[in-house]
C-alpha cells in the first residue's frame, strides 16, 4: 500500500440494529461475514481505518464506525456523530420498518454532524425474494430529504455484493469535494488528540 | 431488563461512566441505567441552549442566542491537568480517541483584593512583577525542590534540611525557602490549586506534588496546564459510556430508578416500574440513594472567606457556544447564607451578562464503603478545578468492588489499527 500521508475521513454508521452495520463493518474490516450474532467476535473494536487510492497519487483514509450496539436499547451518543465526515444511513432490504425510520436517524446526522455528506444503503441484497423496499421507495426518499444523499447503494454483506463498490464510491466523493469546511477548520486549528508522553511505557499503572 | 448482571450502574456522570467502563473491560457484564434522558448526569453538557433555560425555569432563549444547539453548556466548572490522573485514563482506556482537546488560554486567580493571572511558563513566573530579584531565587530554588520531590524517595528532600514527609508542613518548607506572603499566596492557590490556606497547616507531601503536578502539566501543551474537550466536558462521559458499550455493556437511559433492592443486607438488584433486574453489586452516584449519604456541611463565616473564587472561561472555539458568545462559570465553595454575594467579586470581573444562572449543589459523601453490602457510592464533584480528586474517587471505588486495582492492559483499544 502506498505509503502517502493522508488525512482520515471518519465515516460513520447509522440505522436500525440488526439491519448489518456491524455487517458491513466486518467486511471493511476483515472481508468476513459471521451468521450469527455473536456480539463477542467484535468486542473492543468499534472503528477501523482504510486507504482508498482514488487515483494513482491520491489517497483517501477511510475510518470507518460501528455504533457498537449502543442503539439497541439507549441513544446513541452523540460524540459519535461529531467530526463525521460521512454518514451511511443503513437499513435491511427485507425490512420496511428499518427503512421507514431512516427519516429519524437523518434527523440525527443534520443535528450532530451537519457537515457529513450522507448515503443511503439498502443491505441484505442477497434475500432475494423478501425485497420489500424498492428502487421506486429510495428514490422517494431521496427526493423527500432535498437531496441530501450523496449516493445510494445495494449490498449483501453475505456474499460481499456492492459492498467493496460501496466503499469505493464514498471514498471517491470524499476525496473530490474539497469541503467548504474552511471556518470550522480554522477553529480546530489547535486543538488536539492527547497521546501518551514520549518515553512513559505504555503500561504504567496510575494507581 | 428482567435479566442478570454482575453489576447494574445508576447514573451516567463522568465517574459513573468510567466504572461502567472499567467494569465491562473487565468482563463484568454491566447494566448501566440513567433516569434522565441525556448521558452525564451532573457532569453533562447541556445541549441545546432551551434545555439550558428550561432546567432553570426560564422563557426560551431569544434569537440573539444564535442557534441553540451550537450551545453545550456544563454544570461543573472543571478543567482536565494535561498530565493529570484523567489524561491517563483516557490515555490508557483509549477512550482518548472520540474526543478532541483545546488548550486552555490562561487562568487567573482572585485573591482578597487582587488578580493574579497564573504563569503560562516558568519564565513568565519568573518575570512577573509579583516577585521582586531575590524573592525570584528564592522561588526558582523552592520550585527545584517541588519539581524533584518524591514521597517514598529521601534523596528528593536533600533540598531541606530535616524534611519529614509525614510532619513536615507546607508552611515549613515555605519558610525554609524564605518566601514571602505574596509569593506563598501565589503558590497555594495559583499553582497548588488549594482553595483555602488550611493546607499550610497539613504535611507538604500534596501540595507538592500538585505544585509538580501543575508544571509537569505545563510542559505537555504550553499555555496552560489546563486541557479542555471539544463540545464540553460531557463528551468525557460519554466517551466512557461507549468505550463500556463496545465491551457489551447494556444502556438504558430515561429509566425511572425507584428501588435498590437488597436481601440479608447486600444488593440484589434494581426495580424498575415493575421489572426488577437483578445484580451482584450496584454503583451510583448520591442522587440515586439520597438515605445512604450524608450532606456535608461547611463552616460558615461571615468575615475574610476562605475559599478562593474561580472563574473559568469558554467559547465558540471550544464549541460549546454559538459564535461572539461566551460562557463564565463562577464559582466557589459556599461559606454565607448569600452565595451570589459571595461571587460578586468573580462577576465584577467579567464584561455584560445577558443571563446568569444561579445554582448550589450541596456536596454528599457516602455512610459506607460498599464493601459490606455491595453498593458502591460515589462521592459528589466536590470544588476543585479539575479532574483529579474524580478520578481518585473512582479508582477508589473500582478497588472497593472488585477487590482488584484496574488492569488497563485487558484494554485490546489498539486492535483497529494493529491486529486484525
Ligand atoms: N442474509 C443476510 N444477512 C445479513 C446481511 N448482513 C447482516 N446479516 C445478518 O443480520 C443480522 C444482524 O446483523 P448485524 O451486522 O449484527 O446488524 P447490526 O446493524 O450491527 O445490529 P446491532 O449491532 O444489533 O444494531 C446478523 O445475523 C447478520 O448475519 C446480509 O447482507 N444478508
Ligand atoms: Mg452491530
Amino acid at each position: 500500500m502506498a505509503s502517502v500521508k493522508v488525512p482520515e475521513q471518519k465515516v460513520i454508521l447509522c440505522g436500525e440494529y440488526g439491519v448489518g452495520k456491524t455487517s458491513l463493518f466486518r467486511r471493511f474490516a476483515t472481508n468476513t461475514f459471521v451468521t450469527s450474532t455473536d456480539r463477542k467476535s467484535t468486542l473492543g473494536l468499534d472503528h477501523y481505518e482504510k486507504v482508498y487510492m482514488t487515483d494513482e497519487h491520491q489517497g483517501v483514509k477511510l475510518q470507518l464506525w460501528d455504533t457498537g450496539g449502543m442503539e439497541r436499547v439507549a441513544s446513541i451518543t452523540s460524540s459519535y456523530y461529531k467530526f463525521a465526515e460521512a454518514a451511511i444511513l443503513v437499513f435491511s432490504l427485507d425490512s420496511p420498518d428499518s427503512f421507514n425510520i431512516l427519516s429519524q436517524h437523518l434527523l440525527d446526522i443534520v443535528t450532530y454532524a451537519e457537515n457529513a455528506k450522507i448515503f443511503l444503503c439498502g443491505n441484505k441484497y442477497d434475500l432475494k425474494n423478501q425485497i420489500h423496499v424498492t428502487d421506486a421507495d429510495m428514490e422517494t426518499f431521496c427526493e423527500q430529504c432535498h437531496n441530501l444523499i450523496s449516493g445510494t447503494y445495494k449490498t449483501s454483506c453475505k456474499t460481499g455484493q456492492g459492498v467493496e463498490e460501496m466503499f469505493i464510491d464514498i471514498s471517491k466523493q470524499l476525496g473530490e469535494a474539497n469541503r467548504s469546511r474552511k471556518e470550522l477548520d480554522s477553529l480546530n486549528k489547535n486543538s488536539f488528540k492527547i497521546t501518551p508522553p514520549e518515553g512513559e511505557p505504555e503500561d504504567s499503572c496510575i494507581c | 431488563m428482567d435479566e442478570e448482571y454482575d453489576c447494574i450502574v445508576l447514573g451516567t456522570g463522568l465517574k459513573e461512566c468510567i466504572i461502567s467502563g472499567m467494569l465491562s473491560v473487565s468482563g463484568k457484564k454491566v447494566l448501566h441505567m440513567d433516569r434522565n434522558k441525556y448521558y452525564g448526569g451532573e457532569s453533562a453538557s447541556i445541549t441545546p441552549l432551551e434545555d439550558l433555560f428550561t432546567k432553570f425555569g426560564l422563557p426560551p432563549p431569544d434569537e440573539s442566542y444564535g442557534r441553540t444547539r451550537d450551545w453545550n453548556v456544563d454544570l461543573i466548572p472543571k478543567f482536565l491537568m494535561a498530565n493529570g490522573q484523567l489524561v491517563k485514563l483516557l490515555i490508557h482506556t483509549g477512550v482518548t480517541r472520540y474526543l478532541e482537546f483545546k488548550s486552555v488560554e490562561g487562568s487567573y486567580v482572585y485573591k482578597g483584593t487582587k488578580i493574579a493571572k497564573v504563569p503560562a511558563d516558568e519564565k513568565e513566573a519568573l518575570t512577573s512583577d509579583l516577585m521582586g530579584m531575590f524573592e525570584k531565587r528564592r522561588f526558582k530554588n523552592f520550585l527545584m525542590f517541588a519539581q524533584d520531590y518524591k514521597d517514598e524517595d529521601p534523596s528528593s528532600w536533600k533540598g531541606m534540611p530535616g524534611f519529614d514527609p509525614k510532619n513536615t508542613t507546607m508552611s515549613a518548607v515555605f519558610a525554609h525557602f524564605n518566601l514571602d506572603k505574596n509569593t506563598i499566596d501565589f503558590t497555594g492557590h495559583a499553582l497548588a490549586l488549594h482553595r483555602d490556606d488550611t493546607y499550610l497547616s497539613k504535611p507538604a507531601g500534596d501540595s507538592l506534588k500538585r505544585i509538580k503536578l501543575y508544571s509537569d502539566s505545563l510542559a505537555r501543551y504550553g499555555k496552560s496546564p489546563y486541557l479542555y474537550p471539544l463540545y464540553g466536558l460531557g463528551e468525557l462521559p460519554q466517551g466512557f459510556a461507549r468505550l463500556s458499550a463496545i465491551y457489551g455493556g447494556t444502556y438504558m437511559l430515561d429509566k425511572p430508578i425507584d428501588e435498590i433492592v437488597f436481601e440479608g443486607g447486600k444488593v440484589i438488584g434494581v426495580k424498575s416500574g415493575e421489572e426488577i433486574a437483578k445484580c451482584k453489586q450496584v454503583y451510583c452516584d448520591p442522587s440515586y440513594v439520597q438515605d445512604k449519604v450524608k450532606k456535608i456541611i461547611i463552616p460558615q463565616k461571615q468575615v475574610n472567606r476562605n475559599s478562593d473564587i474561580y472563574v473559568s472561561l469558554v467559547s465558540y472555539t471550544h464549541q460549546v457556544a454559538a459564535k461572539g458568545w461566551f460562557i463564565a462559570i463562577v464559582s466557589t465553595t459556599v461559606e454565607t447564607d448569600k452565595p451570589e454575594a459571595e461571587i460578586k467579586a468573580g462577576l465584577d470581573l467579567l464584561g455584560p451578562i445577558k443571563q446568569k444562572f444561579v445554582t448550589l449543589s450541596d456536596i454528599y459523601k457516602p455512610d459506607t464503603d460498599g464493601t459490606e453490602n455491595n453498593l458502591f457510592i460515589s462521592e459528589s464533584y466536590d470544588a476543585t478545578s479539575h479532574f483529579e480528586t474524580t478520578c481518585l474517587d473512582v479508582l477508589s471505588i473500582y478497588r472497593r468492588g472488585t477487590g482488584d486495582d484496574f488492569d488497563f492492559s485487558k484494554v485490546t483499544h489498539n486492535l483497529g489499527e494493529e491486529e486484525v
